[in-house]
């Protein structure tokens, strides 16, 4: 099976060949000296004589991780010389706020990136969690005025859908991205059902002041996605399900052979997801004032461009929520940039959409797999 | 433990072998009967055939690529795209603007096809970055607004919501799409080869099948029909909207799934996606019939979804479920 798929023929240009081989090279040889290649056998060609790359993969590898940080810098300085605004404190607070939500979402993608699947239920999960949220905390549509039980009860439903999703993938063995499909639009469905298709009102002071008082100059939104960061690292350096996803995604049946509880360690994975879009729901409900149908659009694709560009691959194992971070800095800061440069907000997707493509083209592991569906 | 498993297993295998589906079919046309006599006649009929039909070709787009062993997430905004630009050029360019907008189905059908080939990039993450690239292009040219056909337009498109012999031209439509689809399927040597990819991969590019143009073809098909069904969509509506086919992106996916077509790949085929589209299409409107909310059907969906791929999936051709 692995010959015949060696002979495929290499249709990329010459150019491409001298550019890329040697990084190319050097990446097989980081999998194997790291013993990850164990990763999918079929899709992979392990490569022998490869250390004599092994100094250049270093480097490579170096070159690679703070290249979304160099990306990030450029972008600043270009955006702050066409114009000069992008630096105010003003407009740096409002690229904070702005940066709140896609900054706590990502934190969750980025985990089930690590393990290589992906959660399509993003807008799912986030517009259940504004539902809850808004229909059990003050609202002008219901005499319900839980208050803060109301922020545990929106994240609650979040976990449990997250939970819910590991739990359907892992039992009916069927891949996350058909699972999480599903369970998107389930929540979706869900939680316009229960809105009756109207937007409802968040009235509740204390939730409101989420968005809308500050501290130290920004708003609380800011502070809430930065504690969600630092969960996030504490959570991937420091705790053992951290380590296990990381494992996982590096190679899952080496990590099976270590004996790690695969099956718990994605259920609970995709619960701490859920955990953190539910806390991003809560915080687009407190921004927003409302709850509707539309609250989550578009958020599914400004996490996964967010992780994906700050360089986390999408065959798991490799980057990590301080890659997310640049990688959501870099998103948030263009569309900013792009706002203040006068270029049509609709035209948003089009780019990221096209920063998704660049980021894993240039994320050169891919080319060892053999196999891509 | 062992007998339900059986029964399992043997469901599983009542469904690839493409027993099931129909059968469904049947039974749910008969308690649409019982429900309600006669419902299935004349125009109502008519009306759940041309509701069918857009789902229809869009889910036939799908299939070929799901045959490939992969899945397009484009479609919905590709569809969108489509209607958006026919919407646009029809009062300057009459019924030209229907080819130029079936073409840009094709070109970002392509774009993903090439995405996910070249740069080898899973193909839902492939067509998640170009739904988006598509979607962003459809807002802005229509400046985020629903954009209505005018009268002078809807000259142009009347002739697809007229009727020929008491059939919609829809209809029509759709059958010359689905049966161009399977005999393509079935006796092109695209069709063969697809087949041949979705089974196994690395035996295609043994037997010397040019793997990347078959996945390609198949990724450009998938966004011409597509663009097919968001022209249609937008005839029938008499407006393009850059969220039109927004919620057609799900039902779509389920009805090739349902109708039989593995997620694997390799194994289903047109047929069984027209009979899953008439599934999901009964099933909307036995929903609406029982008075189950509109907003709570995609709840239903996504179920079905889960379920129909639980069951169809062909385990032994994915080492490691991700």
């Amino acid at each position: 099976m692995r010959d015949a798929a060696r002979l495929r023929p290499c249709k990329r240009p010459r150019w491409f060949r001298c550019l890329f081989f040697p990084i190319f090279h050097a990446g097989c040889s980081l999998l194997t000296v790291n013993s990850e290649t164990m990763k999918s056998m079929s899709n992979m060609e392990p490569k022998t004589a490869m250390q004599s790359f092994w100094s250049r993969a270093g480097k490579a590898r170096r070159w690679r991780a703070f290249a979304p940080l160099a990306v990030l810098i450029v972008l600043c300085i270009l955006i702050a010389i066409a114009n000069p605004n992008f630096i105010e404190p003003r407009n740096l607070i409002r690229v904070a706020n702005s940066a709140a939500v896609p900054l706590t979402l990502a934190m969750g993608m980025t985990f089930i990136i690590l393990l290589g699947s992906i959660d399509l239920s993003v807008e799912g999960a986030m517009s259940v969690a504004a539902m809850v949220l808004v229909l059990l905390a003050t609202n002008d549509s219901n005499t319900n005025h839980y208050g803060w039980f109301a922020v545990i009860a929106a994240i609650a439903a979040s976990t449990a859908m997250g939970l819910a999703s590991g739990f359907l993938q892992t039992t009916l063995r069927i891949p996350s991205f058909m699972t999480t499909l599903g369970v998107w639009f389930i929540g979706l469905g869900f939680s316009v059902y229960m809105l009756g298709g109207s937007a409802v009102r968040l009235m509740d002071e204390n939730i409101r002041a989420l968005a809308l008082s500050r501290f130290l100059g920004f708003p609380l939104a800011v502070w809430i996605a930065l504690a969600a960061f630092a969960v996030a690292i504490v959570i991937q350096y420091h705790t053992r399900i951290g380590r296990h996803i990381m494992a996982i995604g590096g190679g899952e049946d080496v990590a099976e052979l270590s004996g790690i509880n695969l099956r718990r360690v994605r259920i609970m994975a995709f619960g701490l997801a859920g955990f953190f879009f539910g806390v991003a729901g809560v915080l687009a409900a407190a921004q927003l004032g409302q709850s509707n149908a539309v609250i989550a659009d578009g958020r599914l694709f400004a996490a996964v461009t967010a992780v994906v560009v700050g360089g986390t691959a999408l065959t798991g194992g490799e980057g990590g929520v301080l890659n997310t971070l640049v990688g959501v800095l870099i998103v948030t800061v263009l569309a900013n940039g792009m706002i203040l440069l006068g270029i049509s907000p609709y035209i948003q997707q089009t780019v990221q959409g096209l920063m998704i493509i660049a980021a894993v083209a240039l994320s050169l592991d891919r080319f060892n797999l053999k196999i891509v569906k | 433990m062992k007998n339900s498993f059986d029964f399992k297993s043997m469901l599983a295998n009542a469904w690839v072998q493409g027993a099931i589906p129909p059968a469904l079919l049947i039974v749910l046309v008969i308690i649409v009967e019982i429900g309600s006599p006669g419902f299935l006649t004349g125009e109502t009929l008519a009306l759940l055939l041309s509701n069918t039909a857009v789902l229809f070709i869009l889910a036939t787009g799908v299939t070929f690529v799901i045959l490939i062993g992969g899945i397009d997430l484009s479609i919905q905004a590709v569809a969108s795209l489509a209607s958006v630009i026919l919407a646009q050029l029809l009062p300057s360019m009459g019924l030209l603007a229907f080819p130029v907008a079936i073409a840009a189905g094709l070109v970002f059908g392509i774009l993903s096809g090439v995405v996910h080939v070249w740069l080898r990039v899973p193909s839902f993450v492939a067509t998640l970055a170009t739904g988006g690239v598509v979607a962003g292009m459809a807002l802005w040219l229509a400046n985020g607004r629903a954009i209505t056909i005018e009268e002078g337009g809807r000259a142009s498109t009347s002739w697809i919501n007229a009727t020929i012999a008491g059939t919609p031209v829809v209809v029509l439509i759709a059958i010359g799409v689905g049966l161009a689809s399977y005999l393509g399927l079935r006796y092109s040597r695209f069709g063969r080869q697809s087949l041949a990819v979705g089974a196994g991969e690395p035996a295609a590019y043994a037997a010397g099948i040019n793997v990347d143009r078959t996945k390609i073809v198949a990724f450009a098909l998938s966004g011409t029909l597509a663009a097919i069904a968001g022209v249609i969509l937008a005839a029938r509506l008499s407006s393009g909207s850059p969220s039109l086919a927004n919620q057609l992106l799900l039902p779509a996916i389920a009805a090739v799934i349902v109708g039989g077509t593995a997620i694997t790949g390799g194994l289903g085929g047109v047929g069984r996606t027209a009979v899953g589209a008439l599934i999901i299409s009964i099933v909307r409107i036995g929903m609406t019939f029982v008075g189950v909310n509109i907003f709570a059907e995609n709840v239903v969906f996504g179920a079905v979804l889960i379920a129909a791929v639980a069951i169809t999936i062909d385990r032994s051709k994915i080492a490691i479920i991700k």
